[in-house]
């Protein structure tokens, strides 16, 4: 009879779970999500407002933009999943190449007082400059379109990660420290052994924030440099002067903002997985 | 005894921010056995985990050192693990890893399967098998624990420190913890170090106990030996019958340190004073009695050591017995005054029924200089040692010896005393002692009033060369060092006049290091000799002082280099062992009850941190002797154990044992 009793009450439970996630979390987001659309559909009734509603957005880009995303029309003529896809690859260069130097430099910085005391104040001024103010010096530097924005990518998100491991390594608690200096932990064992998990949980909080800085990065610096990609492919409608340019826009940016988020949701996703649930 | 670890004069001392220095830990010093397991107990920031960080090689000592099998500690390493009160296991690593990390770096010659085994051994040992494969987040604290023991007894060390390794645990956790650590401990003749506030704890698991006082300048207050035999079952240790005697000690203990913690809350410490401001006071009144011992106080008043440190007008007010200083300081007539070595401690006691006044001590003036004079006639009869006295005394039954004492708290009174009492005279019955003023004691030995006396110099001197007595011992022989002189000041003055009383402290200690070198001595005695002071002709002084001293019983004058002393042979630093000893001296002639609160009334006597300030400005050394009391009749005086002492002593009064209020 108990056991009975036990796994009802038990159903029962897992039932009113899920209630309260639907009630709590979906529905709200949805009815704000409505909300939004309707106000937004509204101002757009008024004849003197150029930009179109979200019915007109969705209508004038259903073909090909939504529902063929990998079309190929040849040259910069192709579906967003491609533009995206081709700037998701910039970033994921720039971003790895600065996620590995800055890893690096950031343990050697954060455990050497005086070369943190040097370089500080290079890095302060240096993490200041915006990314787009990168780009000039790259283009001049690497003569061609695609390594500048790796470049400015790159540039752009090492300075959270950086600083982050720096920070992470100056606070390692003192008790991993002793043990590491009881037990004459020295050198690259020292550092693999101690000093690098024990500066995980702040590396990816760095990781984070810079792969958000380089998704903001990516578009502004393909605005400027053209090519394929999510950003020029804003810049080129723009500069068109189509009767659905702006729809075609406006859906890029949605695009946009669900990578951005979806990037920061599997950096976040990564670190719950390696991070051990004491050290957060 | 061998002596396995030896933390050797240990001085801690932080920077402050503020630019000031705090002394955490003072002349820390004590001996390990191998196999020992020591508790190290004290109120929490009495620098109890300083201490265990030092022996660890995690922190430095300022001054001092430690040693491991006789090689100097300089770094951490894995012959000393240490475990953490948080465990401070790698959170990255199972339980198996967090070991194995360890002793992959150990033992790194050894081949990976036998590593492999240990650290699979010590799962065992602590049994977390199942847990083998967890994290610390997945752990129990007491498991979490048990994971810091293993990772530290797998490494074999050779001292194994713990930094209140259960204080986060609930009871019945620490309860099975602490008798697995110590079957461990026992299967493995580990010598241990553990840090705790838990008195049970302590006396359960460790052969000695060392209870350090408060800080600033915590030092060890006592250290209690735990007779209770092994292997010890929790059950069975509280029946042992010195259990609750022990645990007692330790909670009185404890509570005197709270106690005095709270009073030094409202004063200002000395080793926080910073050198320079002005002082509160420049002139001032000092008592003393014209004995040669007051050379320092005349020296640093003519030698212009007063003047150099800011005390401009120093008035030297001759007394001309000792109640009358005593009386001038408790009234607050004299700042401070020369005194004898127990007069603080039996004032502040209220010794003979009196009020009891604080009256602190920072500085011994001199050493030694005591002698016991007897007369030609004793002489006459053959008596040289106290046995023979005592055949004096048995073979003329009807004859009353009457003895003279300077004062009751004097050291001249209790060490007479003692020199009785081994010979088998009780002080009391046998024979007669008066108190008379020390400049009499000539006149009545030649009038035969007394029969001997005990005094300073020059008046063993004298009789000797007046030919009315013989000295038939000297300090040298009693006990080599025995304080004599003090600078005694109220310690309501001291809180007062905090600068002042470094001022002082330091003008004398000057004066004092200037008295004991010999190429000084004439022009001293020139000094000391002149009306306003001694007012005596220079040969009674210079025996002893300068020349050959005499002792009138027919053998040729000898050179006693240290009769007087004033500096060499660290005889300046109060010391708390020689003011217990006091103590129990005067307990024993039922001039004092023996207080209960010792520690507290001698750690409030006894101001080692004025004199730390004073001698650390000039650069000198800034601790107290440890040597143990060494008396002619070889028995030891442990100060851990004051009331044991009194308690093994044949010749005494009734002792009362009591609590002191002050």
């Amino acid at each position: 009879m108990a056991a009975i009793i036990g796994t009802r009450t038990v159903k029962k439970k897992k039932i009113s779970n899920l209630k309260k996630i639907v009630s709590r979390k979906i529905i709200p987001p949805l009815v704000a999500i409505t909300i939004f659309l309707i106000i937004w559909q509204l101002l757009c009734l008024n004849p003197n407002f150029k930009l179109p509603g979200p019915i007109e957005t969705i209508s004038e880009t259903w073909d090909p933009f939504i529902i063929n995303p990998f079309f190929d029309n040849g040259e910069t003529d192709k579906g967003l999943g491609w533009q995206i896809l081709n700037s998701l690859g910039r970033v994921g260069t720039g971003f790895s190449l600065a996620a590995i130097t800055g890893i690096t430099l950031g343990i050697i910085i954060g455990a050497n007082k005086l070369l943190y005391n040097a370089v500080d104040p290079i890095i302060q001024v240096l993490r200041t400059v915006p990314p787009l103010a990168w780009l000039p010096i790259s283009l001049a530097a690497f003569q061609q379109a695609n390594p500048s924005a790796i470049f400015v990518i790159f540039i752009t998100s090492i300075w959270p990660i950086l600083i982050n491991t720096i920070v992470g390594v100056q606070q390692i608690p003192q008790d991993y420290i002793n043990v590491a200096r009881i037990l004459r932990l020295k050198g690259f064992r020292y550092f693999w052994k101690i000093v690098f998990p024990a500066t995980v949980p702040y590396i990816f909080t760095g990781l984070r924030i810079g792969i958000g800085l380089s998704w903001l990065a990516i578009v502004a610096a393909e605005m400027l440099v053209g090519g394929i990609g999510i950003g020029s492919f804003i810049w080129d409608a723009y500069n068109t002067t189509t009767e659905t340019n702006l729809s075609e826009i406006i859906l890029a940016l949605v695009y946009v903002g669900l990578v951005g988020l979806l990037l920061d949701k599997l950096v976040a996703f990564i670190a719950r997985k390696v991070v051990p649930a004491e050290q957060k | 005894m061998k002596t396995f670890v030896e933390v050797d004069h240990v001085d801690r001392v932080f920077d402050i921010p503020n630019g000031g220095k705090y002394i955490a830990l003072k002349n820390i010093e004590l001996k390990i056995r191998q196999g020992e397991f020591i508790s190290l107990l004290g109120h929490s920031g009495c620098g109890k985990s300083t201490l265990l960080n030092i022996i660890a090689g995690l922190d430095k000592a300022t001054v001092g050192g430690v040693t491991l099998e006789g090689r100097e500690v300089k770094e951490p390493g894995p012959d000393r693990m240490v475990v953490f009160q948080n465990y401070s296991l790698l959170p990255w690593l199972t339980v198996r890893e967090n070991i194995a990390l360890a002793v992959d770096e150990v033992f790194k010659d050894k081949p990976k399967g036998e590593r492999r085994s240990i650290v699979e051994e010590h799962i065992d040992m602590v049994g977390l098998r199942h847990a083998a494969k967890k994290r610390p987040s997945e752990l129990s604290g007491g498991m979490k624990q048990r994971v810091a023991i293993a990772r530290a007894l797998a490494i074999r060390p050779k001292l194994l420190l713990l930094d209140e390794p259960f204080g986060a645990l609930d009871a019945l956790t620490r309860g099975s913890l602490q008798e697995q650590l110590m079957k461990i401990c026992n299967q493995h003749n580990v010598t241990c170090v553990m840090v705790t506030h838990d008195v049970d704890e302590a006396l359960f698991l460790s052969d000695r106990i060392v209870m350090l006082t408060n800080g600033p300048e915590a030092h060890i207050g006592q250290i209690l030996e735990v007779p209770i035999p092994r292997p010890r079952q929790r059950l069975e240790v509280v029946n042992h019958p010195s259990y609750y005697r022990l645990r007692n000690e330790m909670i009185y203990f404890l509570n005197q340190q709270k106690l005095l913690k709270k009073r030094k809350a409202a004063q200002i410490p000395a080793s926080t004073l910073t050198v320079s401001g002005t002082l509160e006071k420049i002139h001032l009144e000092i008592g003393f009695m014209p004995l040669t011992d007051a050379a320092p106080l005349i020296v640093a008043k003519e030698k212009g050591f007063f003047a150099n440190y800011g005390l401009e007008t120093v008035i030297l007010n001759r007394a001309d017995n000792w109640t009358e200083i005593a009386t001038g300081v408790a009234a607050g007539k004299l700042d401070a005054a020369q005194m004898l070595a127990g007069m603080p401690l039996a004032l502040t006691l209220g010794a003979g029924g009196k009020t009891p006044i604080p009256v602190v001590n920072a500085l011994n003036l001199s050493r030694n200089s005591n002698a016991i004079t007897l007369s030609k006639k004793l002489y006459s009869e053959g008596v040289r040692t106290p046995e023979k006295l005592k055949a004096t005394i048995k073979a003329y039954p009807d004859r009353i010896l009457t003895l003279g004492i300077a004062h009751p708290t004097a050291m001249q009174n209790l060490i007479l005393r003692y020199w009785l009492a081994a010979g088998g005279i009780d002080p009391d019955r046998d024979i007669s002692l008066a108190v008379i003023p020390p400049t009499q004691m000539v006149k009545q030995l030649k009038a035969g009033i007394i029969d001997g006396y005990c005094a300073g110099e020059p008046w063993n001197y004298l009789a000797v060369r007046e030919n009315a007595g013989f000295v038939a011992a000297t300090a040298l022989e009693i006990w080599p060092g025995q304080p004599k002189k003090v600078l005694g000041v109220r310690e309501d003055w001291a809180q007062k006049h905090p600068k002042t009383y470094v001022a002082l402290v330091k003008a004398l200690l000057e004066a004092c290091k200037y008295c004991d070198d010999l190429r000084n001595r004439e022009e001293i005695v020139e000094l000391i000799c002149r009306p306003q002071y001694l007012d005596i002709d220079p040969a009674c002084v210079r025996p002893g002082f300068i020349a050959p001293y005499d002792r009138g019983d027919g053998m040729p004058p000898q050179n006693l280099t240290t009769y007087h002393q004033f500096y060499l042979h660290q005889t300046n630093c109060p010391n708390r062992t020689e003011l217990l000893w006091m103590v129990t001296q005067m307990a024993r002639w039922g001039l004092v009850p023996f207080p209960k609160n010792w520690v507290e009334v001698i750690e409030r006597v006894c101001r080692t941190d004025v004199f730390g300030a004073a001698a650390r400005d000039l650069g000198l050394l800034d601790i107290e002797q440890d040597d143990p009391i060494h008396l002619f009749d070889g028995k030891v005086f442990n100060p851990s154990q004051p009331i044991e002492y009194l308690q093994s002593l044949e010749i005494k009064r009734q002792i009362r044992i009591e609590e002191v209020f002050i």
